[in-house]
């Protein structure tokens, strides 16, 4: 057997040497857009193809990732115990019920947003790229500490909006400050809770609408679904449910991240009565011809 | 045959189209406009007072040198890329005389000289005739903007050799150009 660079790659990981993961911020500016729900699904699902993944609740105070994962039971330490030197980084990690690949490490839910430094997190990050391939930071809302602390570590970001106005409006803001921050090398943007039935009827601004304004890539289109709060309920993140659409979404984002072209879902596709009349009628123009 | 189902087909849609809402505007319109004008002023920090003044000093400036349509001139931003510019669109009723270019301008130039004069007669200013030339220079080269952007064919400016006071006007001429031609960078 010849040795190739892939051989020799394979080798390295197999031994735990160098890996160099990918730090990505999910942020939003607006609060309740679904930046902690996205955050799990995308490290559920890229934790089920595969890759070792952390997710870094920094919400200091109002730490939810826990619960949508449903570890909120598990947490012994949190990322302030291990800023301040009570733990290990590794003790801190808690693994995921289903699957070994995912760890969260939590924030705390009785400190504010002071209690952690952009600095410190950036060597959190640092410490974390070593073992995983992709450690997915969750920012609070708001644009103050709490934002530029979890910003400090990454050098991706995927900034989750909705078509609503002020979601749009504080994405901008948010897009604007990430622009000005060197280390952020690529930004995506995620449109959550998307109704097809109101973009059709023009009671909500379409994907293109969001995007043109925004003038920023897409990274995926999340379907409303009421799926979301049913799996919050359980604590057992959407992309865990075949059946769907929102959860297909879910890891349809998690497969562009990783790097495949995956085409969007089409959304606009209805089942209506109307549509249906329409493409009967088609259909019978079609073979007259 | 065909017809027939092309006929019933349209009539058919026709019905289904009729018991849909009819709005002027839909509210996603609406929130796309909105939106638009506000990200406009959060981006560019002007307020509608500023966008406002801009405009009416916009107005005044150009109405020298063609007769347009006040109303109708649209100015505001457009998105091109992660680029803005500030576009200005301006109906032009009508091009100016050139007599009558030159009569406004040298009614400026009056004024301005008057002007000048008083100020000079309170404080006697020397380094004037290096700024003079620079200024001079510079007008040149904005008029040819300006004309292509409004898209006249006269020469709006054909006056260059009339008064020694000309630079007051280029000086006028060259911050609406640049103002035009703005991009800024998104913050």
């Amino acid at each position: 057997m010849t040795i190739t660079a892939e051989n020799v790659k394979e080798k390295d990981n197999k031994k735990g040497d160098i890996m160099s993961g990918r730090v990505i911020v999910i942020t939003s500016g607006k609060g309740g857009v679904g930046k902690t729900t996205t955050n799990a699904n995308i490290g559920t699902a890229l934790a089920k193809a595969g890759k070792k993944v952390v997710m870094i609740d920094t919400d200091l105070g109002l730490r939810n990732l826990d619960l949508l994962l449903g570890l909120e039971n598990r947490i012994v330490y949190t990322i302030v115990d291990v800023v301040e030197g009570r733990c290990k980084l590794r003790q801190a990690l808690v693994k995921d019920k289903k699957n070994p690949n995912l760890c969260l490490l939590a924030a705390a839910q009785t400190r504010d947003k002071t209690a952690v430094t952009e600095e410190q997190l950036r060597d959190i990050c640092e410490e974390l790229k070593k073992d995983f391939d992709f450690i997915l930071v969750d920012c609070p809302a708001g644009i103050e500490q709490g934002f530029q602390n979890a910003v400090a570590g990454a050098s991706e970001a995927i900034v989750v909006t909705t078509p609503e106005m002020s979601a749009v409006r504080d994405a901008d803001r948010i897009i604007g400050l990430l622009e000005a921050r060197e280390e952020i090398k690529s930004y995506k943007l995620l449109l959550n809770r998307v109704r097809p039935n109101m973009i059709k009827s023009n009671d909500m601004m379409s994907v293109d609408d969001v995007v043109e304004i925004l003038s920023a890539p897409l990274i995926g289109i999340i379907p409303e679904d009421t799926g979301i709060i049913t799996s919050t309920n359980k604590g057992e993140p959407i992309v865990n449910d075949e059946k769907s659409l929102a959860g297909q979404a879910y890891r349809n984002v998690a497969r562009r991240i990783i790097g495949e072209d995956v085409p969007f879902l089409n959304l606009e596709e209805d089942t209506g009565v109307l549509s249906k009349v329409k493409k009967f009628f088609a259909g019978l123009i079609g073979k007259e011809k | 045959m065909k017809d027939i189902f092309t006929d019933l087909y349209n009539k058919v849609l026709g019905f289904f189209k009729q018991t849909e809402k009819k709005n002027d505007e839909s509210s996603k319109e609406v929130a796309c406009n909105r939106l638009k004008f506000v990200l406009m002023q959060d981006r560019t920090n002007l307020t509608p007072e500023l966008m406002d003044r801009m405009r009416k000093e916009l107005i005044e400036l150009l109405s020298k040198y063609v007769e347009m349509d006040k109303e109708a001139l649209e100015l505001g931003f457009e998105q091109e890329g992660s680029q803005m510019a500030l576009m200005l669109s301006i109906p032009v009723l009508r091009a100016r005389e050139e007599a009558e270019i030159e009569a406004t301008l040298a009614e400026e130039d009056a004024k301005k000289a008057k002007e000048e004069a008083d100020a000079e007669k309170d404080s006697e200013g020397e380094e004037d005739e290096s700024n003079d030339s620079e200024a001079q220079s510079d007008n040149e080269a904005d008029t040819e903007e300006v004309e292509a952007e409004i898209e006249i064919t006269e020469e709006p400016q054909g006056q260059e050799e009339d008064s020694e006071n000309n630079n007051s006007s280029g000086e006028e001429n060259k911050s609406s150009s640049s103002s035009k031609k703005t991009k800024t960078a998104k913050k």
